[in-house]
């Protein structure tokens, strides 16, 4: 089992009156290969799964064993270390480095690997090549549309070839048809082994995942396999 | 993340960003300029100072000694130190200043009085020094056959004053470079008779110049055999007398001794005497200059350390600003210790290139305040060039802690939040 949470709290204030309990019990697993949708609306508590699923914050109460181990025990640094080899993060928001151009940018993980300039540089062409943007690596991310700035995001997030690859709303800034083709893209990479989770909003995005997990209020209220609706 | 990468990314950040860069920077660019001004200064008078001591000569013990009978002690002075051998006591004369009219061909030492103006050359450019109207009049001494030994004079042409010419009363006169050169240009003074109150003395040597620069004075004397003072000044009493010690250790030695004999011949009821080293003036002098550079190097030292508050009140910014892409970095892996080590090496990038601008600065700036307070060339030495580069390091360093620290404490999922 590469994801178990077994009953999962996340809250916020816990014991005073304004308690939020943004995730509220929550049992799940994930296989590896699998590509999973989490659904809800705003303030069912997905962004916080996310978050823990994703190593950059700790359930309250109950155990995350991701790959068997327990996030709990971990240290800040072993924390890192698993977000930086084992998961890629696509954002709504691309949260590309401004200052650093393209290619600086697919490099950043692989440079908190310690791994060297020449091989660092061939792992990020490919994932750039991967994405369609070979010849755009010079330009800063200003310089690029939202699409081509997602697809940037996206190949920082494969150049380390990570088992888990996290996207929360990734298709929420971009337009119909850009979102198509990011959703498809994560289907491919779905195909080729990757362990996919996708978080949204949105049922029709949601339809492109193979499995589909809904939350309401920190719950969860359904999680079924579904049609795949291969784009 | 290695060094060099974190290296890369802060100048990245600080190229970025060149206004705020360089205005972040002033401050400490003000404080290592200032420090390394004030300290090539101080170098270079203590340098100075130094080199006029060593031209005066150390080791030398000052006796001031008179009877009120005017009865001479220097006879007996003479005889003493000399018996004490050259282990201790290297030589002793007179050094006593005494006036005359002193007239060669058309130069006449009284006509020179009313250029008393005249100061050091400017720029050491003593080329143009020669013509009349610039030439100071030479100071008179009544010296021994040891005057050279005592006042570190070497002879250039023809010979010393001798004991010979002191038995005798000789009437001659040995000059200084200087002097030399005022009276008598190029042309070479041994042999030649100077006309000093009207009589006639001969030029038996003339000493080597001991300093070309600064204390050119020094050399623009004249020194004839102390008992040549019956007819050139008769009347005066020498009082005032000089004793080279053979070395810094052989001064207390000798300061006792000295003391204790004059103790012998003159008492309370009949004079008075004092003796002492210009060993002491000399240190006074070292301790002066050191109060003096401690005091400038704090105010420079607190203009540093308020450079060094800008750095830090800069970088606290610069993490507010940069929290979401320190939030992506933690979240694409980056440990806290790359974030400490990124902002490190960014705040002591920051002032490592405001010090070496600081050290430009500085260099010109020594050059200027040199020429202006000391007129001479101060260039930085190494050790403080490095000194002021590791300086602005350290205080990079030490101001970029505290903000650094900060921006690895922050929890990768607030920092996502941030706009």
């Amino acid at each position: 089992m590469l994801i178990t949470l077994k009953d999962v709290y996340k809250i916020y204030s816990e014991g005073l009156e304004s308690e939020v309990r943004a995730l509220d019990g929550v049992s799940l697993t994930i296989e590896r290969g699998e590509f999973v949708a989490v659904v809800g609306q705003s303030g069912s508590g997905k962004s916080t799964m996310m978050n823990v699923l994703g190593c950059l914050d700790i359930p309250t109460h109950g155990d995350y064993l991701l790959d068997g181990v327990d996030v709990k025990e971990l240290t800040d640094r072993e924390l890192s270390h698993i977000r930086n080899k084992q998961i890629g993060f696509i954002f709504q928001q691309y949260n590309l480095i401004q200052s650093l151009n393209v290619v600086e940018n697919v490099e950043l993980p692989l440079i908190y690997q310690g791994i060297g300039a020449e091989k660092r540089r061939e792992l990020a062409m490919a994932a750039l090549e991967r994405v369609g943007l070979l010849g755009r690596e010079r330009h800063k991310p200003t310089e690029m549309s939202g699409g081509q700035q997602q697809r940037v995001a996206i190949a920082r997030a494969i150049a380390t070839h990570p088992p888990i690859i996290m996207a929360d709303e990734p298709t929420g800034a971009l337009d119909s048809h850009t979102g198509h083709d990011v959703l498809r893209f994560l289907q491919e990479l779905n195909r080729d082994g990757s362990t996919i989770i996708l978080i949204t909003h949105d049922n029709g995005i949601a339809a492109t995942a193979r499995r589909c997990v809904r939350l309401a209020d920190g719950k969860i209220v359904e999680d079924a396999p579904q049609e795949v609706d291969w784009l | 993340m290695n060094i060099q990468q974190a290296v890369k990314m802060a100048l990245k950040s600080i190229t970025g960003n060149k206004g705020r860069s360089i205005l972040t920077m002033l401050g400490i660019i003000i404080g290592i300029a200032s420090v390394m001004t004030i300290v090539s200064v101080i170098n270079g008078s203590n340098q100075q100072t130094l080199k006029q001591m060593e031209a005066m000569g150390t080791n030398r013990v000052n006796v001031s000694a008179s009877r009120y009978d005017g009865k001479n002690v220097f006879d007996d002075l003479y005889t003493y130190c000399n018996g004490l051998g050259s282990d201790l006591v290297l030589g002793v004369t007179p050094n006593s200043q005494f006036s005359a009219t002193v007239v060669y061909g058309a130069k006449n030492s009284a006509s020179m009085e009313k250029n008393q103006n005249y100061g050091p050359a400017s720029g050491g450019d003593s080329s143009a020094d020669s013509t009349a109207t610039q030439d100071m009049p030479p100071t008179l001494y009544f010296g021994s056959d040891q005057y050279a030994a005592c006042n570190n004079f070497k002879i250039a042409k023809g010979r010393d004053i001798t004991q010979t010419d002191i038995k005798r009363y000789a009437q001659v006169c040995v000059l200084g470079a200087r002097a030399a050169k005022i009276f008598f240009n190029y042309a070479d003074p041994v042999g030649q008779v100077m006309q000093v109150n009207g009589l006639p003395i001969t030029v038996v040597g003339v000493y080597a110049e001991k300093d070309p620069d600064s204390q050119w004075s020094m050399d623009n004397i004249i020194v004839y055999p102390y008992t040549a003072s019956r007819y050139l000044a008769a009347g005066t009493q020498m009082t005032e007398f000089t004793v080279k010690a053979s070395s810094a250790d052989a001064t207390t030695e000798v300061i006792s001794r000295v003391t204790g004999y004059l103790g012998g011949l003159i008492s309370n009821q009949n004079g008075y005497f004092s003796v002492y080293s210009d060993n002491e003036n000399q240190q006074s002098m070292n301790q002066y200059a050191t109060q003096m550079s401690l005091i400038l190097g704090g105010i420079a030292a607190i203009s540093l350390l308020v450079g060094g508050i800008g750095i830090m009140n800069i970088m606290l910014v610069t993490v507010t600003e940069r929290t979401r892409e320190i939030g992506i970095r933690r979240a694409i892996g980056a440990e806290r210790r790359s974030i400490v080590t990124q902002f490190l090496i960014e705040a002591a990038m920051l002032c490592g290139i405001g010090g070496l601008i600081g050290i430009l600065v500085g260099t010109v700036g020594s050059l200027i305040a040199g020429r202006a307070l000391l007129k001479m060339t101060v260039w930085p030495s190494l050790s403080i060039t490095i000194c002021a580069f590791l300086l602005s390091v350290v205080l990079g360093i030490l101001f970029g802690i505290y903000p650094a620290a900060k921006a690895s404490k922050l929890q990768p999922v607030e920092a996502l939040r941030a706009e």
